[in-house]
């Protein structure tokens, strides 16, 4: 199974950079949502599947799933939940601002 | 020794203050304080009984950086070089300044090169003989910028610190270099393991870095061109800097490692091979000049290369010559310098086409100038120090070793026609500037100015420099015993013979300055008829071309090449980084076999988790296709919450419920911001663009996917969170072992990714609220 | 516990930023507490620093959770070195932040941000596990990209975006690589990290994370290749901005290459850090070229920055000693330099009216110490001695002709030169030349803005010619970087 969880959030990263190397802006701003699950999913895999109960201590159990991956996932769940949101406004801001949603249009020069 | 060092510099603190008052008192009086000082300091050692001596003083000790003075006969040389030299040209620049100038920049800068300039010649650090050498790179450039509202000494100033410090530097790398051989930072250390050096494989390298640092700062060929445009700079600048001490630092570099490099015939060859050539190129191209300055420039190079090649031949005649030489240039240049800088201040040009007949004029400037000229051009009169290393440097020519390499056996053969045939143009050139200025027609029309004698106090440094020029004439053996003896021995290594008389008798270095002068003559005579070689050779053929082309190449080629790749594009960013990260990735799996597949430790495959997995992949695939933002974002949040659904599989219920509850805000928070925004549109890329983009996504993609399997194919140890499951009620009284990890175990981590949303949401604020507020003004 | 000193510079800042929240719009209050502040961290980064030079490593296992399970925090000589200059960098820059901020600009959280990017960078350099580093690099990063599009315009804002966009992929890159090294090795803790990888010999594997987290690190950094996206963006905010960036961010990139690469994947360096020689060859040339590629004065700073890191690179490519103290000396020196000529460029640009250097002419007849100012720190950067940009040179050349490596010498030499000239254009070419009488000098302003550039200056140059009180801490940490054992036992307490 973990080799199709990694295939799977190998597919993830695939279409993240393919959505990220768009010129539109929404396009990309998916395409890094999609980085993000493919790294958690990534991160999860890393932990070993299945090997037990969910982490919660039961008198009666004895095998657990690796809890530190979920830890970290949690973590960086909520950071990347902060960064994406900001990225949106931001990008919301930016093609207003600019008039144009199309970052090859954003390119700019170098006298401003 | 460190305080003569370093008295100019601190001198150089006080002036800005001292040059407030300059309209009653000239600043450049109490600058003479210190030339004149230390001048007479160091006379006191001259002596037939002069012993080296040194002194130290800590710097950076763990570096092995420290103010190691040493004092020998070269050394002792070029310290009254400059201080005498200094004093002069001090007294001089007081007359030939006027007050309106910018008195106070121009006297630091001076101070800072002289100490700059003891300190090169005193250091037997040879990083410390670097830091100094990089100050009189910077301070020359301060000074031949200092009318730096021209156009052309701007060009100047850069043009020589780029040349100087380029060979500062690579002087830096041979001696980084040299260090690393001999485990000694000391020039006399090194010099003691002459020969460990010469086995070292690095001993070639070290000698060209060296030699690069020295042929810049010394204006050899092919590296001379700084120095005609250093003329920008105020005259006295170009007499003591220019002529006089600056540029025979790297004479001074060669002599001071001559020691160690003598053991190598390429030394000659190099040495030897580019002195001439730059002997002959700068007396040649001297006939050429119009400006005044820019003759005597190409004559201070021409003479540099004399000089160099002189310590090139390393014979003890040759050496001897060298030293002896470099007191003599030093006063007749200096003082042909300054008169230079007389007529160009009395008659307001220094164009020799349109001076001519100035000697009723300028009686005593004229004088100096015939002394001076005649004394460079070595004609043979029992009262001109010029003659007398000439007549050396042909001697010395005559007589050098055999050699073994064919190169070195070439360059031998050649070197007399060679030194005879550079020192005809030094005649030729000599003349055209003393009878091109001071004889012929007067076109007093043509000056800005109605030319007059100098005042005295411009005339008195030129006069002493000349009075200079026939005592050494008359009584060369006065300073060669008592003084350049040391000189020669310090480079030598061994006692030096020195004693020179006028007469030698009929021997063919005589018969070689006699071709000099008749042949110098007859072409002095007939300048005019052959002048037009010059618009062949070198014609518009020139190494100042070739820094120009490389300056500008350098700016339009930089330009283009990072307008090439910067271009603003994120995706171009994004491409070039992921084809980085994918190539050089996957060759180190390939070189280092990291790619392991192990079927052995799996978890079960079941039908409801591939389910998952298979949508889970169409959604993502599908955003790709899609071109409704609605649905793009909506297949997105399958994808996510697909995400969550695993995460139940898997056994992590706090994942899921927090997966669940960011991907619903994450949903939301697309479609408000983007519900404003155009829809998306048909993804209008090429066929090659497409391709591109394919191929590297999969790549990266397929590299994650390999790590990922070989990472967990490969696991070597128990995983730490062994230990969390068993302390996680013990010691964090908790049942939830992720709960505890967050908030005890790995609490700071909780904590910072709360200030992550703070900042966020900060950040989102200010980016919303900044903008309203300035639209309502 | 004396060991909770080791988190104080991470605790300051971010409690001041929280607090400095509270009265944001109160800017006279609001900038004495920052300076304050900055102040009193300054102070408690000094006396950390001088405590661990007296007594060694600091570590503070938090939450009293023992090493490697609970996160440690490492207060290193290599650590705490770095924090106390980040904090003289800070203490510059908040002395600058009123005259070149736009009253808007502080008060929408200016100062909060701030703090807690100093907070970031601080607990990135202090933090002994790769996790914990990678939420730090997530909140200097949040932080930063707060700041950069602090009251920003069209440019601003679209530059930000891309600044953003290439973090955020790095990122995502980092925390998958921290998942691959923990399933090989099944702890994130560094020092245990070091140890384990060391037990296994570094194998195949590790070896390709170990290119995975350096290219996450690199990006960061700013090497060749992967460094396009910083130049634009870093001149796009106000100077102070780019200061703290130019200053901090690249260098957190650097010092985690630092850490992993002397501490954890030390067994392959035949084919890891030979590498890293190639990638500082090509950082040193593109960069400089960079910067002699344009006109614009802020344009010509931020290039500056890539070369700068080459050096760096070069130094932990050639692994030895002295190249490693070079390179921390030098690391130690361009924070400082780059902050001050970031604020430099900055006043220029805004005294100027243009940050065009065509457009400039004659400023020193209005701005004297301004041009010598700028004329000290051409030499510094480009490592003329007495400056303290020399000693780090001059030990990373030394450290590449101890393991003869000429070529990177070589070009080391030559690019030296090209960092003088690119600098020094700005001198020449804005500086020199007759009066512009267009310009209106403005001397209270510049003055209150050259402050904090004159204390930054001369606390590099103080730097060169002091150096014999410094060095002998970069060799310490030269020597404990080549001895990873000396780290780990520290942590783990073996």
């Amino acid at each position: 199974m973990e080799i199709i969880m990694a295939i799977l959030a190998g597919i993830l990263f695939t279409t993240g950079v393919y959505n990220l190397l768009q010129k539109q802006l929404l396009r990309i701003i998916i395409g890094t949502a999609l980085i993000s699950h493919g790294a958690h999913l990534f991160i999860l895999t890393m932990g070993k599947l299945k090997r037990g109960a969910p982490p919660i201590l039961d008198k009666t159990i004895t095998d657990y799933t690796d809890p530190l991956p979920q830890a970290l996932i949690l973590t960086s769940i909520v950071i990347s939940f902060g960064v994406t949101s900001l990225l949106l406004v931001l990008a919301y801001r930016a093609s207003k601002e600019n008039g144009t949603d199309n970052m090859e249009t954003l390119r700019g020069n170098q006298n401003d | 020794m460190l305080f003569a060092v370093f008295f100019p510099i601190l001198l150089a603190l006080i002036i800005p203050f001292l040059s407030k008052w300059k309209t009653t008192i000239h600043t450049g009086y109490f600058v003479l304080l210190a030339p004149l000082s230390i001048f007479i300091y160091f006379l006191q050692f001259i002596g037939t009984d002069f012993q080296t001596r040194s002194g130290s003083y800590s710097w950076i000790p763990s570096l092995n950086i420290n103010l190691d003075f040493y004092l020998d006969g070269l050394s002792l040389l070029f310290v009254l070089l400059i201080s005498g030299i200094g004093a002069l040209v001090t007294f001089y620049s007081i007359f030939y300044l006027d007050t309106s100038e910018k008195l106070g920049h121009f006297y630091v800068y001076l101070l800072i090169f002289m100490t700059a300039m003891f300190g090169v010649v005193l250091s037997d650090n040879v990083f410390v003989l670097y830091t100094f050498w990089e100050l009189t790179s910077i301070s020359s450039f301060l000074l031949i910028g200092y009318w730096n509202f021209k156009e052309r000494s701007r060009y100047g100033a850069l043009k020589s610190m780029l040349i100087t410090v380029f060979g500062g530097l690579s002087m830096l790398g041979g001696f980084i270099i040299l260090v690393n051989i001999t485990g000694t930072t000391s020039i006399q250390e090194m010099i003691s393991q002459a020969d460990v050096i010469f086995a070292s494989p690095y001993f070639v390298l070290t000698l060209v870095l060296i030699v690069l640092g020295a042929f810049t700062k010394s204006a050899q060929f092919p590296f001379h061109i700084w120095l005609p445009d250093a003329m920008e700079a105020p005259t006295p600048v170009s007499a003591y800097l220019h002529s006089a001490t600056m540029v025979k630092a790297g004479i001074f570099l060669i002599a001071r490692f001559t020691p160690i490099y003598t053991l190598s015939e390429l030394f000659f060859v190099i040495i030897s091979g580019f002195g001439i050539i730059t002997l002959i190129w700068g007396s040649f191209m001297a006939v050429r000049q119009t400006d005044l300055k820019g003759i005597l420039a190409f004559s201070t190079i021409s003479q540099l290369g004399m000089i160099m090649a002189m310590l090139g031949f390393g014979t003890k005649a040759a050496i001897f010559a060298a030293v002896f030489h470099i007191l003599n240039h030093a006063t007749f240049k200096g003082s042909l310098f300054m008169v230079a800088g007389i007529i160009d201040h009395e008659s307001g040009t220094r164009d020799i086409r349109k001076l001519g007949g100035l000697m009723t004029l300028m009686p005593i400037s004229a004088t100096l100038a015939f002394f001076g000229t005649f004394s460079m051009a070595g004609v043979p009169l029992p009262f001109l120090n010029g003659f007398y290393s000439k007549e050396k440097f042909f001697d010395a020519s005559l007589n050098l070793g055999e050699s073994s390499l064919w190169i070195a056996e070439i360059l031998r053969v050649a070197i007399p026609y060679l030194a005879v045939f550079g020192s005809i143009f030094t005649f030729v050139y000599s003349m055209y500037l003393v009878f091109g200025t001071f004889l012929g027609e007067k076109h007093l029309d043509k000056l800005p100015k109605k030319p007059h004698e100098a005042p005295i106090g411009m005339l008195i440094p030129p006069s002493i420099l000349i009075i200079g020029v026939i005592v050494i004439g008359l009584f060369p053996n006065l300073v060669n015993e008592s003084f350049l003896a040391f000189t020669a021995e310090a480079i030598y290594g061994k006692p030096v013979e020195t004693h020179i008389q006028f007469w030698h008798g009929l021997i063919p270095a005589f018969y070689m300055s006699l071709i000099v002068v008749v042949v110098g003559t007859i072409l002095a005579l007939y300048q005019k008829k052959w002048r037009k070689v010059y618009d062949y050779f070198p014609g518009k053929l020139s190494f100042n071309r070739v820094y120009d082309w490389l300056i500008a190449k350098l700016e339009s080629y930089s330009k283009t090449l990072t307008d090439s790749y910067m271009n603003g594009s994120i995706r171009r960013y994004m491409i070039l980084i992921l084809t980085a990260i994918v190539l050089v990735t996957f060759s180190v799996m390939l070189i280092t076999g990291g790619f392991v597949i192990d079927y052995s430790d799996l978890a079960p495959i079941t039908i409801q988790e591939v389910f998952v997995a298979l949508a889970m992949a169409f959604a993502a695939i599908a955003t790709i296709f899609t071109r409704n933002k609605i649905a793009a974002i909506l297949i997105l949040g399958v994808v996510g919450y697909g995400l969550a659904v695993l995460f139940v599989f898997y056994r992590a219920p706090d994942l899921a419920l927090t997966q669940l509850v960011v991907e619903t805000i994450t949903v939301a928070l697309f479609l408000l911001c983007f519900y404003h925004l155009p829809n998306l549109r048909e993804r209008t890329e090429g066929i090659k663009e497409k391709s591109g983009n394919l191929i590297i996504s999969v790549a990266f993609g397929l590299l994650m996917t390999m790590v990922a399997i070989s990472a967990h194919s490969s696991k070597a140890f128990e995983a730490i969170s062994q230990y969390f499951i068993e302390t996680s009620y013990k010691l964090g009284g908790g049942d939830n072992v992720v709960n505890v990890i967050l908030v005890d175990m790995r609490g700071i981590d909780t904590l910072f990714e709360i200030v992550v949303l703070g900042i966020a949401a900060l950040g989102i604020y200010s980016l919303v609220k900044l903008r309203s507020k300035k639209e309502a003004e | 516990m004396i060991s909770n000193l080791t988190i104080l510079p991470v605790l300051i800042p971010l409690i001041a930023g929280i607090i400095a929240t509270l009265f944001h719009k109160k800017l006279t209050l609001v900038r004495i507490f920052s300076q304050v502040s900055t102040i009193i961290s300054t102070i408690v980064a000094s006396y950390v620093f001088y405590y661990v030079i007296q007594n060694g490593t600091l570590v503070l296992e938090s939450g009293d959770w023992m090493a490697p399970y609970g996160i440690v925090l490492v207060g290193d000589l290599l650590s705490v070195t770095l924090v106390l200059t980040t904090n003289i960098v800070a203490l510059a820059a908040v002395f600058y932040a009123p005259y070149s901020l736009s009253d808007e600009q502080e008060s929408f959280y200016f100062y909060t941000f701030y703090f807690l990017l100093i907070s970031g960078v601080s607990g990135a350099f202090i933090t002994g596990d790769l996790f914990n580093l990678f939420v730090f690099f997530e909140v200097l990063l949040m932080a930063s990209y707060a700041l950069i599009i602090l009251g920003g315009g069209k440019v601003q804002l679209r530059e930000s975006i891309k600044y953003v966009l290439i973090n955020l992929f790095s990122s995502m890159l980092f925390v998958t690589t921290i998942a691959f090294l923990y399933s090989v090795v099944g702890t994130v803790n560094m020092a245990q990290i070091g140890q384990r990888v060391s037990e296994v010999n570094q194998s195949g594997i590790l070896t390709t994370i170990a290119f995975l987290l350096f290219f996450v690190f690199g990006t960061k950094a700013a090497l060749f290749p992967l460094y396009y996206w910083l130049p634009r963006p870093y001149i796009a905010p106000n100077p102070v901005i780019s200061a703290l960036f130019g200053a901090l961010l690249t260098k957190v990139g650097i010092y985690s290459i630092f850490r992993v690469f002397t501490i954890i994947f030390v067994h392959e360096t035949a084919i890891t850090h030979q590498f890293f020689i190639w990638i500082a060859a090509f950082t040193l040339i593109f960069g400089v070229i960079g910067a002699l590629s344009t006109n614009n004065i802020k344009l010509i700073v931020a290039y500056n920055i890539i070369p700068a890191v080459g050096f760096m690179i070069a130094g932990i490519g050639i692994y030895n000693e002295t190249a490693l103290s070079g390179a921390v000396y030098y690391l130690v020196n361009d924070m400082i330099i780059k902050a001050a000529l970031f604020l430099l460029v900055g006043a220029i640009a805004y005294l100027a009216g243009t940050s065009d250097l065509r457009k400039m002419k004659g400023l020193i007849h209005h701005y004297p110490m301004l041009g010598w100012l700028l004329f000290i720190s051409a030499f510094v950067l480009a490592g003329v001695p007495p400056f303290s940009g020399f000693i780090g040179k001059l030990l990373i050349l030394q450290g590449a002709i101890e393991a003869n490596e000429i070529i990177i010498t070589i070009i080391g030499l030559l690019v030296s030169l090209l960092i003088l000239f690119s600098v020094m254009r700005i001198f020449i070419q804005g500086f020199w030349g007759e009066k512009d009488a267009a310009i209106v000098p403005n001397k209270p302003l510049a003055r209150k803005l050259m402050l904090p550039v004159a204390f930054l200056i001369s606390f590099s140059v103080f730097l060169g010619i002091g150096a014999e009180w410094f060095y002998p801490i970069t060799e310490e940490i030269g020597n404990n970087l080549m001895n990873p054992e000396l780290y780990i036992k520290s942590v783990l307490k073996e």
